[in-house]
């Protein structure tokens, strides 16, 4: 029987559609901007990515599509002639194959791991170095080492007590969209006890950098669930952010912190880096002094 | 004989000695220069000395290390002495440079291309992904020529069996060329015989090299090349080199806001619109030159600046991201890189440096605490040298701590004891010592070198940098040094026939015209002459109106207009005008408090800075002038109106000097045009200003008296506002009187104040402005200057005229329209200040 048992749920492909919304209001009207977006889902082994499209208005006077030092996909556009208003529409169809590990999947001790990346070939050390340093958002801090040691220092493999930093996290942090903003340090979260999905990935990977672990910061969004007997609100979903954090034996692996879990077909993955400013969404530059107002909409639609 | 020279001169304690080869015994090379200074006369080596200072101070030569704009610049030190190299020694350092500016070049080319060296481990991939210099968004992009590093420095030292070592490479946007090139234009007039005598080699080469290289490695397309300095403003504590280097050189001087990415390339906004830009000097730091990709929380780059680079449609020198190679952590590699890279040993080595990161290396350093200095890794993790040897046993566990937690921030390099070199002793400079004697101070060479089409090309000379005494472990300009110039000697007679100062201009080079003008340059000079104009009105206000406060005035002139126009100037308020008890402390404190925003102390201000803004093109004269009014003793202060009128007096002097320079200093080009229709539009404003408040009094107190009536309730005031008084005197023996006033203040035409003279004259430059520009607001003054010229004075000049009233008022409204013209034609892309949006 065992050997024809149905998947889990949570083993079967998933497809979405993926809106991702962003509108300016300047005051008063601006007559240049330039923007760089990191809005088009990577295609990894597990991500396939069906449609993508990019809708821009005004029409941008200048558009480019390419790739970034990560090997994301970025879109560099720019506007030109007065306009007070503008929005950036992405909408892309998305299949998710099963990739993370059954939680309790063989993995060798956290401490073989750190000495597999530190002492493996120069090819291995050289891929790993970009996400084993510090970054500018995601610096390694005794403070973070301090805080990882804890969950790191129960017996079991990499896979169970990285699992269980993730777990910490969740139960040790509030989420709190009003206590951080995208500038607020690692070390300062830590201290705090509060933050947003961007925090929380900071952090983990500052925590698991802290230790001599190689982590990486994705980009992307995740599928939530209506509270039951309601229908999904559209535009009500929000870009997400988590952790990769690498061991050889089970390659790249997600943990989400946020939500004290791996990652697997619920998250679609747009980009990563080393940390946020690596991969933000979408950054612009305006001429001209003044201000703005930014509204967000993401809606993530479970496909049959 | 050499003890008188030498008395005051200390021994070197365990260190080179430049001059010395044994105690009282010079080194060959420097026998000529010593028997000069034997040969002198103290009083002439004086005079030489002050000759030294006074043109530093001329030249404005400054390094700024508190810069700001109340000019607290810092003159620049240099000793008249040349520290001397001989031929031979600098064949084997030019080898040497030489050696390494090309290995850094490919250093750079691998870290942002194949990155060999990284995947191969030669490098420890951390060393440089750690790194805060290394820009990720300059990855793959391809560099005009395959040249990153066009300007290299390296800063030597010598060390005590006399062998040069490099302490530290500059590879970012190195600075001092420029200072090498002042030091030496007035080193060199010090000792102009010994300069031909010895043979010293000439720098003006290099700079055409630099200038010609550039221009050749530079992309091609929309028309001809054209360079610019790139600065990030006058707050630089090194503005004055780029100011100097950009004149020298023959750049625009630029700021981030001048230029704009346009369809992947950099044009230069100018007022005749966008110009492109082949080649991009730069003085700013790379991760300050793009807040799209770079630093987003930069408001000084230029957005998009990344994407032309990568796609190679400008030149930037030194490209970006060539900073990563500044930090001194991998000096320590650079042997196995040459090997690896080039398969040759270094000519020039390094002092001995370690990278903490690595923890072998780190350990070999902790090893030898005592004897190293610990620097920054990270520029983005700052800190001061750290000397091992300066940490009692507490302090050196705490520093070992804080090194062990992040190791990868710190580099260890082995302290060199420097050479030390003669300095002429400034203070029997100054004191009248029967003798010249020198002192000694440590002393570091910074060398340059360039890129140019058949390889690096090292400048015959440098920076010497001199530490504020003999035994100084940092020589540091920051740090209180001054400088040298460096004479490096030929073996052979010298080509003194070349100097890019005298260099070959073609009659189709000739530059007469202002078109390249920068918008913001364009924009500044008019607010110069605008603001100018400003102080010197609200200064002939409150003179008038102030001295209406003393009791003994004998003037006939109601006191009504005057508040009123003070009132309508912005220098009364409504409050202080119905409580005469109040006018007084407003009156003197818009005369010399800057608190009062329309007064006069606060125009100053506007006008300093705008001045600063202009630093580049206004001469040392303007500044001196703009600064004395500043720095005046009653300015910001308490004072009585005696002592304000006398303020006010200084205040209008200074302000007529500035207004001479500009008259009789300044050549008559567009940007010329650009100040004097600035100091134009606002005198129109102000005299139409004056002439309305004026004519409404004469209204009131005609109709007490009857239409027409010849007698006026005083119109001095006016005649003195308008510095008129005496040419109002000399013609008409009378007190005076609504038709000669209105005459001389309305349509004469030799009146420099009236309004006939100053609408015609900004006609006529916008005008000439329109020939180059095309329609810029001359349609909106020539119908009013046309009604101006037919008004008839027997018919219209009378307090009671529409005519002339509706015409003053138009021309008043006319003044803003043509600001507004000017501003949507010329100064709106001059509007650079970026702001940054993140979207999640």
């Amino acid at each position: 029987m065992p050997d024809n048992a149905p998947a889990a749920p949570f083993m079967q492909p998933a497809r979405y559609r993926v809106s991702h919304e962003t509108r300016y209001r300047y005051f008063p009207a601006v007559s240049s901007a330039r923007q760089l977006a990191h809005l088009t889902p990577r295609a990894t082994e597990w991500q396939i990515v069906q449609s993508h499209r990019l809708n821009i208005l005004p029409p941008p006077a200048e558009y480019e599509e390419s790739q970034d030092f990560f090997g994301n996909r970025i879109t560099r556009f720019a506007l030109e002639g007065s306009f007070d208003s503008q929005s950036v529409f992405a909408e892309s169809v998305v299949e998710v194959l099963p990739h993370a590990p059954a939680p309790a999947a063989p993995a060798p001790d956290w401490r073989q791991v750190r000495s597999a990346c530190a002492e493996g070939n120069a090819l291995l050390r050289f891929e790993l170095a970009q996400f084993s340093a510090s970054s500018w958002m995601a610096p390694a801090l005794p403070e973070a080492a301090d805080y990882a040691m804890a969950s790191l220092q129960g017996g079991g493999s990499w896979l169970e007590r990285l699992l269980s930093l993730s777990q910490r996290i969740q139960a040790d942090f509030a989420f709190d969209p009003a206590a951080t903003t995208v500038a607020t340090p690692v070390l300062e979260v830590l201290a705090l006890k509060r933050g947003v999905c961007q925090d929380f990935a900071h952090l983990m990977i500052s925590c698991l950098r802290s230790v001599g672990l190689p982590a990486r910061y994705v980009s992307g969004y995740v599928l939530t669930h209506p509270p039951a007997g309601q229908l999904r609100l559209i535009g009500a979903d929000a870009s997400h952010a988590w952790v990769s954090a690498y061991c050889a034996e089970l390659g790249w692996v997600d943990f989400d912190p946020t939500n004290g879990k791996l990652a697997d077909t619920e998250y679609i993955t747009l980009a990563w880096g080393r940390d946020f400013s690596d991969v933000t969404p979408l950054r612009g530059v305006v001429l001209g002094s003044g201000s703005h107002e930014l509204e967000v909409s993401v809606t993530v639609l479970p496909l049959g | 004989m050499p003890q008188r020279l030498l008395t005051s001169y200390p021994l070197a304690d365990r260190r080179f000695d430049e001059l010395l080869q044994a105690p009282l015994l010079p080194r060959a090379h420097w026998s000529r220069l010593f028997r000069e200074l034997q040969g002198i006369h103290p009083q002439h080596m004086r005079e030489r000395i002050q000759a030294t200072e006074r043109q530093i101070r001329e030249n404005g030569v400054t390094y700024n290390v508190y810069a700001d704009a109340q000019g607290q610049d810092r003159p620049w030190e240099l000793d008249g002495l040349p520290l001397l190299i001989p031929p031979e020694e600098w064949r084997q350092i030019e080898a040497g440079i030489t050696q390494r500016a090309n290995l850094l070049n490919r250093i750079l080319a691998d870290v942002y291309g194949g990155q060999e060296l990284l995947k191969s481990g030669v490098v420890p991939p951390s060393l440089i992904f750690g790194h805060s210099g290394f820009l990720r968004p300059a990855h793959g992009m391809r560099v005009p020529g395959g040249v990153h590093l066009h300007v290299y420095a390296a800063d030597l030292a010598r060390s005590p069996d006399g062998a040069w070592w490099v302490m530290a490479d500059r590879s970012q946007a190195p600075s001092g060329a420029g200072y090498a090139l002042e030091n030496r234009l007035i080193v060199s007039r010090i000792f102009p015989e010994l300069f031909r005598d010895l043979s010293v080699e000439h720098l003006a080469g290099f700079f055409a090299t630099l200038r010609d290289s550039l221009a050749h490695f530079a992309p091609e397309g929309d028309g001809a090349k054209l360079t610019v300095l790139l600065t990030p403003g006058p707050y630089n504590e090194t503005y004055f080199e780029h100011t100097f280097l950009a004149r020298y050189l023959g750049f625009p001087l630029v700021e981030g806001g001048d230029l704009k990415v346009r369809d992947g390339k950099v044009w230069l906004k100018t007022i005749d619109g966008l110009k492109r830009v082949h080649a991009v000097l730069r003085r700013q730091d790379d991760d300050f030159c793009d807040p799209l990709e770079l630093r987003s929380d930069s408001a000084l780059g230029i957005a998009g600046l990344t994407e032309c680079a990568r796609r190679g449609t400008v030149l930037i020198a030194n490209a970006l991201g060539s900073g990563v190679l500044e930090s001194g952590s991998l000096l320590g590699y650079l042997p196995q890189i040459s090997e690896f890279l080039t398969g040759e040993a270094l000519k020039l080595p390094s002092v001995a440096t370690w990278w903490c990161g690595e923890p072998a290396a780190c350990a070999a350093a902790l090893a030898r605490f005592d004897h190293l200095v610990f620097k920054p890794a990270n520029p983005a993790y700052p800190f001061e040298p750290v000397f091992g040897q300066d940490l009692d046993v507490a302090k050196a566990a705490a520093f070992r701590q804080q090194l062990a937690a992040h190791p990868e921030r710190y580099v260890a390099q082995e302290l060199v004891r420097v050479s030390q070199a003669p300095v002429l002793n400034r203070d029997h400079a100054r004191l009248n010592s029967p003798d010249i004697a020198l002192g000694a101070r440590a002393v570091g060479l910074r060398v340059y070198a360039v890129a140019s089409p058949g390889g690096y090309t090292v400048m015959p000379g440098g920076l010497t940098r001199v530490a504020a005494s003999a035994d100084a472990r940092v020589v540091s300009m920051q740090r209180g040094g001054g400088s040298k110039d460096t004479w490096v000697m030929s073996a052979t007679p010298v080509n003194s026939s070349f100097s890019l100062l005298r260099t070959t201009v073609t009659a189709a080079e000739l530059k007469r015209s202002g078109v390249g003008l920068s918008s913001r340059v364009a924009e500044n000079l008019f607010w110069f002459g605008r603001y100018a104009e400003r102080c010197d009105n609200a200064a002939r206000l409150l003179r008038v109106a102030l001295a209406r406060m003393v009791p003994d005035n004998d003037d006939e002139d109601a006191v009504g207009p005057i508040m009123e126009l003070a009132h309508r100037f912005g220098i009364l308020g409504e409050a202080e005008l119905l409580d005469p008890q109040l006018i007084e402390a407003s009156l003197l404190a818009a005369a010399n408090r800057d608190t009062q925003l329309c007064g006069l102390a606060a125009n100053l201000r506007q006008l300093a800075r705008v001045a600063f803004n202009l630093r580049e093109r206004m001469s040392q004269d303007n500044w001196r002038t703009i600064n004395r009014l500043l720095q005046d003793p009653v300015f910001g202060r308490e004072a009585s109106i005696p002592e304000i009128l006398n303020w006010l007096d200084r205040a209008i002097t200074g302000l007529m000097t500035l207004s001479g320079f500009a008259l009789d200093g300044m050549t008559r080009d567009t940007g010329w045009r650009f100040l004097s229709i600035g100091r134009r539009l606002e005198r129109l404003s102000f005299t139409t200003l004056s002439l309305q408040v004026a004519l409404r009094e004469g209204q009131q107190d005609g109709q007490q008296d009857g239409p027409r009536a010849g007698k006026s309730a005083g119109l001095t005031w006016l005649l003195r506002l308008t510095d008129s008084v005496v040419t109002y005197r000399s013609r008409y023996m009378s007190r005076p009187e609504w038709l000669p006033v209105l005459d001389l203040l309305v349509l004469d035409e030799a009146n420099p104040r009236s309004v006939s003279f100053t609408a015609d004259g900004v006609c006529g430059y916008l005008q000439k402005l329109e020939t180059a520009f095309g329609p810029c607001g001359g349609d909106l003054l020539a119908p009013l200057l046309a009604r101006l010229a037919q008004l008839d004075p027997a018919v219209d000049l009378h307090p009671q005229s529409a005519r002339l009233l509706e015409l003053l008022e138009a021309l008043r409204a006319a003044v803003f329209s043509v600001s507004e013209r000017l501003a949507t034609r010329f100064f709106n892309l001059a509007d650079g200040r970026n702001r940054a949006m993140l979207g999640s």
